[in-house]
């Protein structure tokens, strides 16, 4: 028994140091390449951003009637399983730790990047769950591509024969993840990753509400 | 075998004859995937009104010696279950549903917002704060275990992760 272990062990430890040689030797004898390379770019490097005209409950709303304020844009569908609830509600909870005097000066916008399903009221029922002032937008499919376009957002809808759930009206939709944050004067300033918490948003608002007072 | 073979080959013989009736002796010993699973912290998400579907997350601690595989999710609280995950390619998140989780053995495997969670789809009851749900996890030797948690809003979560230090 001890024997065999012993050999066993022995075997394993061969085998091992066997197959370390070998790998350096690869290592070795390959040159290394230059530089992997670059990894092909989905998202559009440097989004433009820009002045858009979306449809609300409320009839049109342009970006430019926010002036004056810090808008936080995100794009999304009001069937996201996860990830649409997960910045949107960071977002909402960002919104609700700023005082009222915060709070006046700054704006949710969710555009929808699945505007065959999402209508105005399904918009509107959808934003207002958040509890943070959110304007819910959507448009024609040339509008929404349009406006994503600007702010380098990718959608599709997802083709996977795994997702079994998935048909005409059930299917869900891959899409960009970031949240952009637009200055008081309209201009596109940073966008904010997937999944930051809410204390990291809310001090990015509260910084940029502190530089565009002091400009 | 003959009292004169080689002594070497005697011994490996019996070594592997070793090895073999004893790794059946420890398969026969080994406790029920289910039972070497830990749940800690598991929650369903409130669904914004007329989602579609919502997700299931938790903490899985495999406290034995080998990887174990989560295979199967079931629930009576929605019309189906799956294991999805997501992929984060260049920022644009990915959704697709996997057949199963690794929980490598004495590892965790963390089934979290944006990354792997349990997909609850059409929701068969109001998925709402203050309710419970119960999920019933099915590992890869069939055996299975059910989870019952809270449901909470997306809302409140930020503020229970400051709580997280606290025991369950």
């Amino acid at each position: 028994m001890n024997i065999s272990q012993k050999a066993v062990k022995i075997g394993i430890v061969a085998i091992g140091a066997l197959l370390l040689l070998f790998f350096l030797f690869q290592f070795l004898t390959k040159p290394t390449p230059h530089s992997p390379p670059p990894p092909k770019g989905i998202v559009s490097e440097k989004p433009t951003g820009g002045n858009f005209t979306l449809t609300s409950i409320n009839g049109q709303q342009s970006l430019s009637n926010f002036k004056d304020k810090l808008v936080l844009l995100y794009f999304g569908y009001t069937y996201c399983p996860d990830i649409c609830p997960t910045d949107l509600g960071n977002l909402a909870m960002a919104y609700r730790g700023l005082n009222d005097q915060e709070k006046e000066q700054v704006q949710i916008l969710f555009v929808t990047v699945d505007p065959e399903r999402d209508t105005v009221n399904r918009m509107a029922e959808y934003t207002g769950y958040f509890d943070a002032d959110m304007v819910g937008l959507t448009g024609t499919n040339a509008e929404i591509a349009t406006v994503a376009k600007q702010y380098g957002v990718v959608y599709m809808k997802a083709n996977n024969p795994l997702n079994s759930h998935s048909s005409a009206e059930n299917y869900t939709v891959d899409h960009s993840a970031f949240t952009y944050i637009i200055d008081a004067t309209g201009q596109l300033q940073t966008q904010l990753p997937h999944a930051m918490p809410p204390q990291q948003i809310q001090n990015t608002i509260q910084t940029y509400l502190t530089q565009d007072k002091a400009s | 075998m003959t009292p004169r073979s080689n002594p070497l080959a005697t011994a490996l013989t019996l070594g592997l004859l070793t090895a073999i009736s004893s790794t059946q002796l420890l398969a026969a010993e080994i406790q029920p995937h289910a039972d070497a699973i830990q749940v800690s912290d598991p929650y369903t998400r409130e669904m914004p009104p007329g989602a579609l579907a919502t997700a299931s997350f938790m903490t899985l601690s495999n406290t034995s010696d080998q990887n174990i595989k989560l295979v199967q999710a079931d629930t009576n609280a929605a019309k189906s279950a799956e294991l999805h995950t997501h992929t984060n390619d260049n920022g644009v998140m990915r959704m697709r549903q996997v057949s199963s989780f690794d929980i490598p053995a004495k590892g965790q495997t963390k089934l979290q917002p944006g990354g792997n969670h349990i997909m609850l789809i059409s929701p068969n009851q109001t998925i709402k704060t203050g309710n419970t749900v119960s999920v019933t996890l099915t590992f890869e030797d069939g055996s299975s275990k059910k989870v019952t948690m809270p449901v909470k809003s997306v809302m409140n979560m930020g503020k229970n992760e400051d709580h997280s230090h606290h025991h369950h």
